[in-house]
């Protein structure tokens, strides 16, 4: 009985979700985009999350070289740790990674943004006062996240590889040219792409749940921690299992 | 003028508003009393489309709002001022940006417009140069009062007020008040207050409505509810 109840309220919130995206997407349509909210969401989501992208980032990528170093060396294989560090971040670990920080940091500040306004009765003043909120607080969110998101998958995998080489070139001894010149060669426009794509689903899933949990908070402050929660939690799992099957797409049809 | 007619809503199968029926005269104060959890807000936002009302008719000016769609409940809101118990003030914006957000959205005034008629509007409710504040910096009646600068920024001919008194002292409740009633009547405001404070509900009051159990169980101006041979109407008056 509790598994039916859990399965009819599954599907019921998928459905009021769909809904709500369909309410987004009618919005973008009839271009009612406001570009002074946008602006100000990119700043918020965009700018304030690349110190963080930064780090993360460049560690990853310092890591992979250094386990890189240690497992090519064993084969005589060394001078392949630039080729392993720029396809590991280009194709998967840049995109997927980015995503799931950009969740946990600016996904969560959207929900709990919307959110507190929720319980605060801020978003029945907007309708109050003849203003729609969907046009008002979600669509922009929506859109910065799109614009947002695959610009600091750029800067995760320009900084990602900049980690790569000083460890390739300081610590593996690899001559400082020809490790650019290998990861130069490394990647090519598919290699780019392939993972570059899968951004755009990424933003798109993160900000639809993102801003559908801070859409339906309710219970006062213990709501919004638990929403906040829930949204993150979904963002992640998104992101990884989209990620499976957008992988699998993509070589498929791509390579 | 305002009408509502068999109103009824309920939450997960509890009654909260059952078979409301009433009329507020153009110009006219009402003031809807009643114990707290007993659905003035409920009925107070259903009487904005903010609420959907499982049953029942509302007429705001004549048009029927319970049969409207989102869309057209934006166009008529702007036509009504609402102003939360808490005050719902952005607290992103500062209070001139939340005065100015309606005029924003609304109209096509230039900023000097803007500036003139938030200035003014802050003369009325008595906040000058409190423009540069957020909410967060303001006491609860200074939020109170800027939530009902941002509602009647418009000129709105309809005024409804959620608890305007609660969390106030008798002091401040009595200013909020005392201020409710005179721009109403400055503006010739149709208004309809929610309130459990009887003391000052009754001092703004043209007529009360005593909701209990859901139904209204007294409707007239205070003399006459002063006079209900209801027990509970008399004991929640005095």
């Amino acid at each position: 009985m509790a598994l039916i109840r859990l399965i009819a309220y599954s599907i019921a919130e998928l459905g009021n979700a769909l809904c709500f995206l369909g309410d987004i997407v009618r919005n973008v349509l009839r271009g009612r985009i406001r570009k002074g909210e946008v602006l100000r969401q990119m700043y918020e989501q965009g700018v304030q999350s690349v110190t963080i992208i930064v780090l993360t980032s460049f560690a990853t990528g310092a890591v992979l070289a250094i386990q890189g170093a240690v497992t090519l060396t064993r084969f005589g294989a060394k001078e392949y740790i630039a080729q392993l560090v720029a396809w590991s971040l280009v194709r998967e670990m840049s995109p997927v990674f980015t995503a799931i920080i950009f969740s946990a940091k600016a996904g969560a500040r959207i929900t709990a943004e919307l959110g507190t306004m929720n319980v605060n009765d801020q978003m029945l003043a907007t309708r109050s006062l003849g203003v729609d909120p969907i046009e008002y607080l979600i669509v922009p969110r929506m859109i910065a996240c799109f614009l947002v998101l695959p610009i600091l998958t750029v800067i995760s995998e320009v900084v990602g590889i900049a980690g790569g080489y000083l460890v390739g070139v300081f610590e593996a001894h690899i001559p400082s040219a020809f490790y650019i010149n290998q990861t130069l060669r490394a990647i090519r426009y598919v290699d780019f792409f392939s993972g570059f794509s899968k951004v755009f689903f990424f933003a798109v899933l993160i900000s639809w749940i993102c801003c559908y949990q801070g859409f339906v908070t309710r219970g006062g402050s213990l709501g919004v921690g638990k929403f906040t929660t829930k949204a993150v939690a979904y963002s992640i799992i998104i992101v990884i299992l989209s990620n499976t099957i957008l992988t699998k797409i993509i070589i498929t049809f791509w390579g | 003028m305002i009408r509502v007619e068999h109103l009824t809503k309920s939450f997960n199968g509890q009654v909260v508003l059952d078979d409301i029926d009433f009329e507020v005269q153009e110009g006219e104060i009402l003031v809807i009393l009643g114990g707290s959890g007993t659905g003035k807000s409920v009925l107070l936002k259903s009487m904005i489309g903010l609420v959907k009302p499982d049953s029942g008719k509302i007429w705001i000016d004549g048009d029927e709002i319970t049969q409207l769609a989102e869309k057209e409940l934006l166009k008529i809101r702007k036509e009504i001022g609402y102003l939360f118990q808490e005050g719902a003030l952005y607290d992103f914006m500062n209070v001139f940006e939340n005065i100015a957000f309606p005029l924003a959205e609304h109209t096509d005034l230039d900023k000097q417009a803007i500036e003139s008629k938030v200035k003014n509007i802050l003369e009325v409710v008595d906040l000058e140069g409190v423009e540069r504040k957020y909410p967060s910096e303001l006491s609860g009646g200074m939020k109170k009062r800027v939530g009902l600068a941002r509602s009647i920024i418009l000129g709105s001919k309809i005024l409804f007020c959620d608890e305007p008194t609660s969390g106030l002292d008798p002091i401040r409740s009595r200013d909020i008040s005392d201020l409710i009633k005179n721009i109403s009547k400055k503006l010739r405001c149709t208004t309809v207050i929610t309130s459990h404070d009887i003391r000052n509900a009754l001092r703004v009051a043209d007529r009360a409505a005593l909701i209990r159990g859901g139904k209204i169980v007294a409707m007239g101006t205070q003399a006459q509810m002063e006079a209900s041979s209801d027990t509970f109407v008399r004991a929640f008056i005095q």
